[in-house]
Order: structure tokens, then sequence, then C-alpha cells
């Protein structure tokens, strides 16, 4: 008797689980699975009464295909937008990452005056809404496109990339800092030192010895960044204006109006923006969790 | 270490690999918001070339908190934002973290499926939402309430709606209107939940990974039920990841502007929202200096808070 229902017992809580697990997987999948089968559907068909049509009876890649299409308007901004959104988070990324790290390094291992007040400004800064810094920032960069016109000079700050990429270099740096410096701290001192008995000086021993070791907070770091980067919105918003600038989430909020219901564009162009870092998250999982332990999270 | 000869000592090192990285947050973090703080005691406004500015004090401070309605509003909304967001959060993060740590074939599957959510952009998500909440026949939530018979046929919700929900319930329904808890915040929750709680699940299931089962064997030869082995197993293990994904988060939420502001622009004024329409949208640029300096402050205080109470714990 016993023996039988702890037997049921067993398989009761089985089929629970995986009835947990099962609601669990579509909740997470069904909203993004949405927006791509919306993408699927000719504009027509999108509009129709939801308790019938959920999938498109003629699925067409149309949509997709209409976002690189450099004749339209439509299409020729997407593909900029997509161009500026790669070039900006890119050099940020690339940027943070050397920048970040070399102060990473001196924060974790070198021995100077004022370092924990570093760090905690650096903590500081992290607890700043954003919105604290765009007034200042609208304001200054106001001012010098008024002088830099004034002096005939042939740049200008708004409404370009390398505005937005000192300003996001500018608000992620601190947080790659933290990053690295929480990763450079979790590798072995005497590694570092075996190195400099050998002969290394500092700088040889953080380029063979701890780089190498903390390549997965690198990758992880680096992945944060670029989302970060291929995120941000607001300074997009306030700071870009044409194609010259704008970001791909600039660009997606732009589309349809009040009256205009653009959701076919929406979902396909929401679907690429939202690919490169949906790619770069899953193919580096394990640094990524790893490095989300270890100290930011990004909400 | 004995230093080589020929080779920086340690602060001149320090200093060089530190250079690049503070210039740049001193430039252009620390010096604009020690402008945007001087600003805040400037009614200051725009002009060609600049701005004029004329210095008040702490009449803006003091306009905001005695003065402005709005501001009282700003701050229950985004608390009320925020407390619905973190219990939300913290309860469906914690349980879906307990399933996925149960063992069951595709596990691996499900734990990489939880990071689509959290890379989501920010605005895709917003925009995505807003298509399935569509307020017609054509909206995803509405055509999934009436295939599961919760809807009539022909009735179509609009989920982005400024009503006020609870309306019937005495207590809770003024509560509601007092807080200007419209639907549209409280499906504006649902979405950022979406893509936040998978991050709390796999924050907490990597804090689950080192429990060793045989507590939880031993503990129930002891004859201690499933919610006494969380209670007492399992919760004081979590408590240092949850302290860290409380504080970060009620960080976030209080700060929230994104989502909101892409959904329902200026109507639903939580502070994020309401600091950029003073000073974005109507350019004065003092008030929303001070606005900004206030938020940083709640903010402040909460995290003030939170250590506190960290460190309140450590005695016991």
């Amino acid at each position: 008797m016993g023996i039988r229902k702890s037997k049921v017992r067993k398989y009761v809580s089985r089929v629970i689980l995986y009835g947990l697990v099962i609601i669990i997987v579509i909740w997470t999948l069904a909203p993004f699975s949405w927006l791509f089968i919306s993408g699927l559907f000719p504009y027509k068909e999108l509009l129709s009464d939801r308790t019938t049509s959920w999938f498109p009876e003629n699925p067409t890649l149309k949509n997709f295909q209409a976002m690189f299409d450099m004749s339209s308007h439509i299409g020729q901004r997407f593909v900029y937008a997509l161009r500026n959104s790669l070039i900006v988070a890119g050099s940020v990324t690339v940027i943070c990452l050397i920048f970040g790290t070399l102060a990473a390094y001196a924060l974790a291992r070198l021995k100077f005056p004022f370092k924990n007040s570093i760090v905690m400004s650096l903590i500081a800064i992290r607890m700043l809404p954003t919105i604290a810094l765009v007034i200042p920032f609208f304001v200054i960069i106001r001012t010098l496109d008024y002088y830099l016109i004034q002096v005939n000079a042939n740049f200008n700050f708004y409404n370009t990339k390398i505005n937005l990429i000192i300003l996001y270099i500018a608000f992620i740096l601190g947080f790659v800092i933290w990053i690295m410096r929480g990763f450079f701290l979790t590798i072995p001192r005497e590694l570092e030192e075996a190195a400099r008995i050998d002969g290394c000086t500092r700088l040889q021993a953080l380029w063979k010895i701890i780089l190498p070791l903390s390549a997965p907070g690198l990758v992880a770091t680096g992945i944060f960044t670029f989302l970060l980067a291929w995120d941000e919105f607001v300074l997009a918003l306030v700071f870009t204006k044409t194609t010259n600038a704008i970001t791909l989430p600039v660009y997606i909020v732009s589309l349809g109006s009040q009256y205009i219901h653009a959701y076919d564009q929406i979902a396909a162009s929401g679907f690429i923006a939202a690919l490169p870092p949906v790619i770069l998250a899953l193919l580096f999982q394990k640094f990524l969790i790893k490095g989300l332990m270890a100290g930011g999270v990004k909400g | 270490m004995r230093r080589r000869v020929g080779e920086l000592s340690s602060e001149r090192l320090a200093s060089i690999l530190l250079l690049p990285s503070i210039l740049i947050i001193v430039c252009v973090v620390i010096g604009p918001l020690v402008f945007a703080f001087y600003l805040s005691f400037y009614k200051a406004e725009p002009v060609i070339g600049g701005i004029s500015s004329e210095f008040i004090g702490f009449s803006n401070y003091l306009y905001y908190c005695f003065k402005d309605p709005l501001f009282w509003n700003a701050v229950r909304l985004t608390t009320y934002f925020t407390v619905v967001s973190l219990i939300i959060e913290l309860i469906l993060g914690i349980g879906m973290a307990l399933v996925l740590n149960k063992r069951f074939i595709g596990r691996p599957f499900v734990r990489s499926i939880m990071l689509l959510p959290w890379a989501l952009p920010t605005v895709v998500n917003a925009r995505m939402w807003e298509w399935i909440y569509a307020g017609s026949s054509f909206g995803a939530l509405n055509g999934l309430m009436k295939v599961l018979h919760i809807f009539p046929a022909d009735y179509d919700a609009v989920w982005l709606g400024f009503g006020v929900p609870f309306q019937n319930i005495p207590l809770v329904g003024s509560f509601m209107e007092w807080v200007g808890a419209s639907t549209a915040l409280h499906m504006i929750i649902l979405a950022d939940t979406w893509k936040v709680t998978p991050l709390v699940t796999l924050l907490v299931l990597a804090a689950l990974q080192p429990i060793p089962d045989n507590y939880y064997e031993a503990a129930g030869i002891d004859g201690a039920g499933a919610w006494s082995q969380f209670w007492h197993i399992t919760f004081p293990l979590l408590r240092p990841v949850l302290l860290v994904i409380l504080v970060l988060r009620t960080m976030e939420l209080f700060r929230v502007f994104d989502i909101i502001y892409i959904l329902m622009q200026y109507s639903i004024r939580v502070m994020g929202v309401y600091t950029f329409e003073v000073g974005m949208k109507f350019l004065h640029f003092g008030k929303g200096s001070a606005l900004s300096f206030l938020v940083a402050l709640f903010i402040l205080g909460i995290a003030l808070i939170y250590v506190k109470l960290l460190h309140s714990e450590e005695i016991y």
C-alpha cells in the first residue's frame, strides 16, 4: 500500500512539474513568437479578428524584405538606423572594454590613494537616473553647437553618431569598470606574482596571465555593453533626428502614429532589431550567467 | 613585490591606467552633473545660443515639495509601480527558479530561453506588448480572452486605457484612484515584468545550485514539509542574491522611463516621465534639474534603507 501510494504521489508530482515547465515555456516564448508571426502576416490579414486568425493564411516575408528596400522611405530609414546602431554599439563596446579593463585592473590590483573613493563614486553614478544627465547634456550641446556655428566650424554635436558614442561611453564605462574589477578580484594573486618572479612587468602579467584567464568575463562584459548601447533610448531620442544618427530604438518608436497602425512594420523591424542581442545572448549564455552573478545586473 | 629597474611605481601605473576612464567620467558625467546641480537653483530657459538664467535659490525644490500636486502624484505612482513590479518579479522569479531547479527533460533548453526576454531591447518589448494589447478585435490579448470565453464574443477591452480598475471594491478602489493606478499602468507592469522576471529566475537559479540535496533529504527525514524546507533552508541561502536583486531592481524601477513614455507618452506621469516633460518638453531646465535631483534623492534614500536592513540582519 505504502509503496504504491508513494509511486502515485511521485507520478502526480512529475505531471505537475511538467505542467509548470510548459506554462513557463509558453509564457516566455509566446509574446516574442507572436511578434515574429505578426511579421509574416500580409497587412490586410494582420488587422483581422484574432479569434479566428492566429496564423497568416498567406504567409509572406514581404514585411521583412520591405525593411531593406532602399527605394522606400521606411526601408531607407531602417537600413540607416541599423547601420547607426551597429556603429554606435560596436564602437562603444570596444572603447569601453579597452579603457574599462585598464582602469578595472588598477582598481583590483594596485595600491594607491583614493582607491576606495573612486570605487564608491562609480557605484553612486550607477544610481543616477539617466534623465538627470539629459538636461545638462542638452544645454551644453546646444550651447556648444551654437558656438561651433559662430566660428564656422564644419562640425556639430547634435544629430551625430560621435556625440551618441561619447555620451554612451560615459554612461557605460563605470559599469564596465565595476564588473571587470569583480572578475579580476576572482583571479588568484599568486598567478600574477609567479609571472612577475619570472620577469614579467605588471602590464605583461596583465596581458599574458590575467586577460586570458578573464576572457569569459571580457566576453560577458562586452555583451552587456553592446546590449546597453543597443537598447539605449532616451539619449538617442533627444540627440538624434535624421538618418545621419538615429538608432533602431528611435526608428521603431517613430513607426506608426495615432491614426496609422504600422504593426506590420513594427513587427518586422522589431524582430530584426532583437536578433543581434538575442543571438549574442544565446551563443554566450554560459559566460553571461556567470557575468550576471559577478556584479552588474542590467534591468 | 620589489620593483624592477625601469618599472613604474604602483601609483604611477595606476594613474596612467585610470587616466582615460577618469577623464571621460569627470568630463561627461560629473561635470554635467555639477552643472545640473547649479541649474537647479536657477530659473533657466532656452534663448538663442544658450540659456537665460536667474538665481532663485531653493525655489525649484520648494515648489515641487510643497506647491506642486503633480509631483506628489508622481511619487505615489512611481512607488506603486515599483512596489507592485518588485513583488510580482520576486514571487514569479523565485517560483520559476524553484521549478527549473528540479530535474526534467529539456532543462538546458528551458534555461537558455530565459535569456530571450532579457536580451530583447526595451523599445521592441514596449511595442510588442502595445501590439498584443491592441484595443480592437485584432489585439492578441482580446482574442485570447475571447477564445478562453473570459470575454463575450463582441467585447473588446481597452488595455492601455485610463480607467482605474477595482472601482467596485470599496477601499482598494479609492486607493487605486488616489494613486492614479490605471489599467494601462497595470498592463505596463505586466509587460515590464515579463521582460525582467526571467533574469530574476536565472540569478536565483545560480544561487540555488550550490545548495546540496542532502540538506532537503535531512529536513524531509526530520518531517519538514515543502514550505518549511523552503523557509528554513532555501530562503536563508538566497538572502544575499535577493538583496542584490532588490536593490538594483528598485533603482531601475524607480527611474523607469522608456516603456511608459513609449506606450503612454506623458499620460502616465511617473517621476522619470514627469522630469522629462518638465525639462525636455517645456524646456524648464532649472526645474527639470531640481526634479531629477529629487528623484536621485529618493533612490539614495531607498538604497540607504536597504543597506541599513542588511546591516541589522548581519547583527542577528
